[in-house]
């Protein structure tokens, strides 16, 4: 009780072990399980026994349209060809890499934006309060309607030609590169500010006796930057940088209805892939089986960036 | 420290201009509503603001007909607006129930320890990737196209969000006030109702708006989910086209407006607190 030093930061939400919380564990938790139950049978409903028809769906051959119902699937038990066949499926590889491409150039680019628009609102300055608000805006839009939006920015005949002086015969949305060009200027728009929010939150969190330390001992603003703002921002930039990664490699509203993937399959990512095989071809058990194997994946990288993160924090 | 006038110059220059690429792409959308037709396009020359002012892009999306219009519409708006605000408010309050009691589950009694990794989970994947089952087992059910079905998945997806903000609302309040009630004689669930609940209010208000416009947002479960009854508005905008034949833009841009507006507001309100909600309570502002 003495040695107080050893207490972890975040005491204070510990339930105290007197009075009211000492009963807690004899009858607290018969309390707390009504509390939990709900949320558990939810997450038993969608995860467990999902899981488990997805792993034997994934299996078989099944398709929605031979008229087998699901249970019976075993009929056409395909022996995990599905597996197999994913990893020589150039159209996986293809959506996966187009995937991995939007992440690596839309999320520096929203990371770098973002962090310069953060550090132009970190001070006060007239107007800052509207300013901010119109910064945020974008990333309150429903994505569907930034699809929209950028729909119709790109059409031939639509703004962006008519600014640069471009013909309407100049096409984005059905160009082999300008596709994949338009679907990123896109979501760059629209979450640079989810960055921007992080970042400035961050950025002001930077105790500012530090700053003002720095600035009076002569520090250029890029130095402090770098040495002072930068690396107490550690923490905050990698969750913003997870973030973004995490809902990027979801990305699907924007491009269906931008491009619908095309042309062809120049802006098909993996979403985009997965509902095309799911609506177009209704090769259900193909995209169980991918849909398995992406998950397992997500899930060891998501595992072994905790545990990295664990073992740093100590 | 004061700032030199170039620096302040040059700022409001970069401000600005963040501005106007943040206002551009809103504005054209914004001003293609009140269009006619003609000005849809650049083709007669490019007008930001509309010549001749209409209502009429309104006026056919409601009423499936509008003066001057030789096609018209066999589903209005108001169906998909009514679905869209149905399980919007239905898979909020789902998330945002069970969310609550779990977070303060986990916070006060020490419970499911594992729970709050377990319920981020869910946010981890594509939704496509684990839809399959999901499909088949809303068709198995009866659920594909009801306002129940579409609400319970939005319950689900955005439980995460419901469970890890409240949590952070609950971490805040202090222990002692909830010891000194438990004292007093109160039982556990009316510590819970009468005292803790009232003090985190606004933060149950935050989060509950945070999760309507989440579940506002949606577009991909609405578009596996329901067929016809129950499209919510996106996707009922996003099939105005096909429907038609030809592009409607000031239609589209009409009803794009009209779903924009709600999580906007209710975004700015909650201003404060987005930090807190998007990062899972993981940073404060």
């Amino acid at each position: 009780m003495t040695d107080t030093t050893k207490q972890p930061a975040n005491a204070r939400i510990e339930p105290s072990k007197q009075g009211y919380w000492a009963g807690v564990a004899r009858d607290g938790n018969k309390m707390g399980f009504w509390f939990v139950l709900p949320t558990l049978l939810l997450l038993l409903f969608i995860v467990i026994f999902p899981l488990l028809m997805q792993l034997y769906l994934s299996v078989t051959w099944w398709t929605p349209l031979e008229g087998i119902p699901w249970y019976r699937a075993w009929e056409v038990f395909s022996w995990g060809e599905n597996y197999w066949f994913q990893l020589t499926d150039p159209r996986v590889w293809g959506a996966l890499w187009r995937t991995i491409l939007i992440m690596i150039i839309a999320v520096p680019a929203q990371f770098f934006l973002g962090m310069a628009l953060a550090y132009l609102f970190m001070d006060n300055f007239p107007g800052r309060k509207v300013f901010y608000s119109i910064m945020l805006t974008p990333m309150m839009i429903v994505p569907a309607v930034v699809g929209l939006m950028f729909f119709l920015l790109f059409q031939g005949t639509g703004p962006v030609n008519a600014h640069l002086g471009l013909p309407s015969t100049f096409s984005w949305l059905t160009d082999v590169n300008r596709a994949m060009i338009s679907v990123i200027i896109a979501d760059v728009w629209q979450w640079t500010p989810l960055m921007f929010l992080i970042l400035l939150a961050g950025m002001l969190g930077v105790p500012s006796d530090q700053l003002l330390a720095a600035r009076l001992l002569g520090g250029s603003n890029w130095q402090n930057f770098l040495k002072i703002i930068l690396p107490r921002m550690k923490a905050v930039i990698i969750i913003a940088l997870v973030l973004r990664a995490v809902e990027c490699f979801k990305i699907f509203d924007l491009i269906f209805i931008m491009t619908k993937g095309g042309p062809g399959v120049q802006t098909e990512t993996i979403s985009l892939f997965l509902y095309k095989q799911t609506f177009g071809e209704f090769e259900w058990s193909y995209v169980a089986a991918i849909g398995l194997t992406i998950l397992f994946v997500l899930s060891l990288i998501a595992a072994k960036g905790l545990a990295y993160m664990a073992k740093k924090n100590g | 420290m004061k700032a030199s006038p170039s620096a302040v110059a040059l700022k409001y220059f970069f401000v600005l201009l963040a501005s106007a690429v943040v206002l551009y792409p809103l504005l054209w959308m914004v001003t293609m509503a009140f269009k006619p037709h003609p000005e849809w396009t650049t083709v007669a020359g490019l007008t930001w603001f509309p010549q001749n002012p209409t209502l009429q892009n309104f006026e056919f999306i409601f009423y499936g007909e509008a003066e001057g219009l030789v096609v018209s519409l066999d589903r209005t708006i108001s169906g998909p607006l009514f679905a869209s605000l149905v399980t919007s408010i239905c898979g909020t309050l789902l998330a945002v129930v069970t969310g609550t009691l779990s977070s303060y589950a986990v916070v006060r009694f020490g419970l499911a320890k594992t729970l709050p990794l377990s319920v981020l989970q869910l946010r981890l994947f594509p939704p496509l990737a684990v839809m399959i089952p999901v499909m088949v087992m809303w068709a198995f059910l009866g659920a594909v196209d009801t306002w129940w079905g579409l609400s319970l998945i939005y319950g689900i997806v955005t439980l995460p969000f419901a469970f890890w903000l409240m949590k952070t609302f609950f971490e805040e309040v202090p222990v002692e006030i909830e010891d000194a009630a438990r004292v007093a004689g109160c039982s556990y669930w009316r510590v819970f109702y009468r005292i803790t609940l009232p003090i985190v209010k606004p933060g149950l208000a935050t989060c509950a708006l945070f999760v309507f416009i989440l579940n506002w947002s949606d577009y991909l479960l609405a578009l596996l989910l329901t067929q016809k009854e129950w499209v919510t508005l996106p996707v009922y905008m996003a099939t105005l086209t096909s429907a038609m034949g030809g592009q409607m833009y000031g239609m589209k841009a009409a009803l794009g407006v009209i779903a924009a507006i709600p999580p906007v507001i209710f975004g700015l309100m909650i201003q404060k607190h987005l930090v807190r909600g998007l990062t899972f309570g993981a940073l404060k502002q």
